[in-house]
């Protein structure tokens, strides 16, 4: 009997790390953002680390959300992605809604929902197993994230300072990624490197 | 989800329009798809100072869907009142009652489903006089919640009721009673520690917590955790919990994204019905979460090189680093001229004098005293970056963050005054062979002045120095050290210039009988010296510990003193005194390296106007619009406490200050505090002082290290 206890206790761990990989992948603010391939809305696939050399945005969002809604109806969102865009700043919008959701929309009416509303991504990535939302451990949409040239995680955290669903407290706020992407471009380190994302709970596939 | 399912949610979500938004002002109850809610009043002996006075929202959730406690989790919000009252009233914070945890996949939120009431007490001051018509008290509250399933909808409602003044409201006294058992009572706690503190100790990317003062019946249950401040911890980890007698502890992981490093964590426990609150008091440092400092593409490309076996290119090194030398010259030479390096003037005074016209000695003397100087200063810095490469969160100073170290300084300090002041000589003490070794070689004596004078200027940052200190924690090991030594040099340069000149010997006064009352007179400022540094010590643990370390001194300078005498007197008073002292040492260091009980902590205490800072009430501030100054402080460095007591004590500076609206902020760094070092990097300092201005829509301004009042005004009233 002895000699099969390691061999359970093997399998067991390994049962256990398989329910758990991203976990502990989920990465710190200073270490390096793992890696992802996802497609876009045409099918392309876009990597991550294609974009060395570059600061990279992440945005979780789901047209279903209300607070998703919030910040592209008032304008806040895509304004944000312009302004980044304009500076070099590579923006990926990534909805990890599971297909299985009544939120979920298809890629190509999500880029149409985008487009109405004047907002300018460099890609909108897909991620309905969710396998790139756990791995960075995005809870919300709205949830980002900002990206090094040295591809190490620099921001995590909510759009701006005010958790509220009223698209007029979006003027008083500090709007965080904006303040990031403005300090780090400038060679500084980021002020708030982590905040509170606030908004809906991401859709995710159970047991993804 | 079938189709009709999504066609039922799309008609609720333009249902919600209709039905969260049309309610007319003056109703009790607002109905939407997912919840019933109702302002409910609580007034058994009507509106009166003094009487119990409680209004509610009480929610009633549709079956799967749940609202938020004061910490949402994951994700969501919690519940927010705004109450308009008339004049005199005023309402209190929502006493939330204890919440379950609701797990959605992979992530969790503390909320409520069923039904809950959120009440919410009233304070009428003792000047409120209705008119004799007025019979009732007019309440209106908006009320905004956030209602979730899988999916969210956040939903508002205004409500409007009348409560009687002088009749009795107590209809709804059941729905009171079941929130009022709802809430989470405080943990058992006793005066003096009997019921050691509940903490939460940081280790391995987890918290160890314990709470202390559970009721006995709970004993050995499991337990539901959770913590009031939220992005600490990863709300759906794993976490283990057990029983360690009357001690109930867990292991709960810390979220890698943490956005909250508190001193104090509120957390509640639950058995599923009853709740139980208790501040835990946090044990060990946060691990920083603050991104590496950029680096520029040059330094970039050299480390690349480096890594690659390549050497660098060999381009000299960028103005950057020429002005940070620079810097460093000038700030060590004014470095003399702050008030913490002055006792150690004074023993250089009597060292000068005291060679009177041997130029040699002289000569030998200035250039060990500066070799000393020197090499502390690089020993001193070298240490700081091998630390901060091991990635602790220190700056400049940091070394006088240690209570051990500032009580080591002040027996220093002590002996060196007692020497002065005649009560002792060294030789007296020393075995002879040591003495004359000292007396032969007046070098190494000079030498040690050196590092003498380092160890206790090094907290000071002087003008200059403050710029060139923080580029030099950027810089690559071998530049960052020239920087230190270069500043060594400068603050050793007057003597080392003084003693190569003939003619400085010309106008030193001839040695006399005048050289011993000097020296005994320059006892007295190493004796302040001492009072300084209990000062700091009393600042970083407590009376308790400054008194213990007084008593030290008393028992080390009995000690001192019987060693001066002879026979038998030494041999029995001597030994009484080394029993004495090791008594108090084993008695007294551990109250010295004791932190302060919270209530003597300065660090979270405000004090008159100013505030006590963190990064996120800055942030809030200056996200209203409001200017926010801040100063960067420690007990114990002298440059800052000059200017807390000259130009921020002074009349005009505060009225200028209060006129613009400044709000008056102060981070105090006398203990070690990983969240005020990663403010001072990101301002590309690494000591204190530094004085801060933010305001909306600029860069913060960083002022001088010696604060001028004309400065602070400028700045303050610049468009």
């Amino acid at each position: 009997m002895l000699p099969r206890r390691p061999f359970i206790a093997a399998c067991s761990i390994a049962a256990l790390a398989s329910f758990l990989p991203a976990a502990h992948a989920v990465p710190a603010v200073g270490q390096a953002a793992p890696d992802f391939t996802l497609s876009d809305a045409n099918g392309k696939a876009v990597k991550l680390s294609d974009f060395r050399g570059k600061h990279v945005v992440l945005e979780w969002t789901n047209p279903g959300c209300p607070y998703v809604r919030k910040h592209y109806d008032s304008g806040n969102m895509p304004a944000t992605q312009r302004d980044a865009v304009g500076k070099g700043v590579v923006w990926l919008s990534i909805n990890s809604t599971e297909k299985g959701s009544y939120e979920y929309m298809e890629p190509a009416k999500l880029v149409a929902w985008q487009k109405e509303r004047d907002s300018a991504p460099t890609h909108v990535l897909l991620d309905e197993e969710g396998t790139t939302g756990r791995a960075f451990g995005a809870r919300t949409t709205p949830h980002m994230y900002i990206v090094d040239p040295q591809g190490r995680l620099v921001y995590a955290g909510g759009i701006d300072s005010i958790p509220s669903s009223n698209p007029a407290d979006i003027q008083r706020a500090t709007n965080y990624v904006k303040q990031g992407l403005s300090e780090a471009l400038a060679g500084k380190q980021i002020t708030a490197a982590t905040t509170r994302p606030y908004g809906c709970s991401v859709k995710y596939k159970s047991g993804a | 989800m079938s189709a009709f399912i999504r066609l039922l949610l799309a008609t609720w979500f333009l249902a919600l329009g209709a039905s969260a938004h049309a309610q007319a002002p003056g109703r009790s109850v607002v109905t939407t798809e997912q919840v019933r809610a109702e302002l409910l009043a609580h007034a058994p002996e009507g509106v009166a100072a003094g009487r119990p006075v409680w209004l509610g929202l009480q929610l009633t959730h549709k079956p799967e869907w749940h609202t938020y406690w004061k910490n949402s989790g994951d994700s969501g919000l919690p519940t927010q009142l705004e109450w308009t009252l008339p004049p005199g009233v005023l309402a209190g914070d929502i006493q939330w009652p204890v919440p379950v945890k609701i797990p959605i996949g992979s992530l969790a939120n503390y909320g409520y489903e069923g039904t809950v009431l959120l009440p919410v007490p009233l304070e009428i001051a003792p000047d409120f006089k209705p008119s004799m018509l007025a019979q009732e008290l007019d309440v209106r509250l908006k009320a905004s919640w956030l209602v979730c399933r899988k999916e969210c909808i956040p939903e508002e409602g205004e409500f409007a009721i009348k409560l009687p003044i002088r009749g009795s409201t107590g209809l709804n006294a059941q729905a009171f009673e079941a929130a009022f058992a709802a809430q989470p009572k405080p943990v058992l706690t006793t005066p003096g520690k009997l019921i050691p503190d509940s903490t939460a100790e940081i280790a391995d990317g987890a918290l160890n917590v314990r709470v202390q003062g559970l009721p006995a019946s709970v004993r050995g249950r499991k337990l539901e955790f959770f913590p009031e401040t939220p992005e600490v911890i990863q709300t759906a980890g794993a976490w283990t919990q057990d029983w360690n007698g009357a001690v109930w502890t867990a292991k709960v992981p810390l979220s890698p994204q943490r956005a909250a490093s508190p001193a104090v964590m509120p957390v509640v426990v639950t058995d599923g019905k009853a709740g139980w609150r208790a501040e835990l008091k946090v044990v060990g440092h946060w691990p920083k979460t603050a991104a590496p400092a950029a680096v520029s593409p040059a330094l970039e490309e050299a480390l690349r090189n480096n890594a690659a076996g390549k050497p660098a290119a060999p381009a000299g090194p960028g103005i950057g680093f020429f002005a940070a030398l620079v810097g460093a010259l000038v700030g060590g030479l004014v470095l003399n001229l702050m008030p913490c390096v002055f006792p150690v003037l004074a023993i250089k005074v009597v060292g000068f004098a005291s060679h009177g016209g041997d130029t040699r000695a002289r000569r030998l003397s200035g250039a060990a005293y500066t070799g000393g100087v020197v090499l502390s200063f690089v020993a001193l810095g070298g240490l700081m970056l091998a630390l901060r490469a091991a990635g602790e969160q220190l700056g400049w100073g940091f070394q006088l963050q240690s209570p051990l170290v500032v009580a080591a300084l002040a027996a220093l300090f002590t002996l060196i005054a007692l020497n002065l002041a005649g009560v002792f000589e060294f030789g007296s003490l020393l075995p002879t062979a040591v003495a004359s070794l000292e007396a032969r070689h007046p070098v190494g004596n000079a030498f040690l002045s050196g590092v003498l004078a380092v160890a206790i200027a090094s907290p000071c940052t002087a003008p200059f120095m403050g710029a060139s200190l923080g580029l030099a924690v950027t810089l690559p090991p071998a530049q960052a050290l020239a920087v230190f030594a270069v500043l060594g040099l400068g603050m050793a340069l007057p003597y080392l210039a003084a003693s190569l000149t003939p003619a400085a010997a010309r106008w030193l006064p001839r040695p006399g009988a005048w050289m011993d009352v000097f020296r005994k007179l320059m006892a007295f400022p190493m004796f302040a010296t001492v009072a300084w540094l209990v000062w700091v010590l009393g600042q970083q643990s407590g009376i308790d510990g400054a008194g213990a370390l007084l008593a030290l001194l008393v028992a080390m300078s009995l000690l001192v003193w019987t060693l001066t005498l002879r026979g038998r007197a030494r041999m029995v008073l001597s030994g009484v005194a080394v029993l004495g002292l090791a008594a108090l040492a084993w008695a007294a260091l551990p109250q010295i390296a004791q932190p302060p009980a919270p209530a003597q902590q300065t660090a979270a205490r405000a004090e008159g106007e100013w505030q006590p800072w963190s990064q996120s009430r800055v942030e809030e501030l200056v996200a209203e619009g409001r200017p926010v100054f801040v100063d960067f402080t420690a007990a114990w460095c002298v440059t800052c406490q000059y200017n807390k007591k000259t130009t921020l004590a002074n009349r005009e500076v505060m009225a200028g200050l209060k006129q613009a609206n400044v709000a008056l902020l102060r981070a105090d760094w006398t203990r070690r505090d990983p969240a005020i070092t990663a403010a001072l990097t990101a301002l590309g300092r690494s000591g204190v002082p530094v004085y801060v201005f933010y305001k909306k829509g600029s860069a913060p301004v960083v002022l001088s290290e010696v604060l001028g009042v004309e400065e602070v005004l400028s700045v303050v009233s610049a468009p």
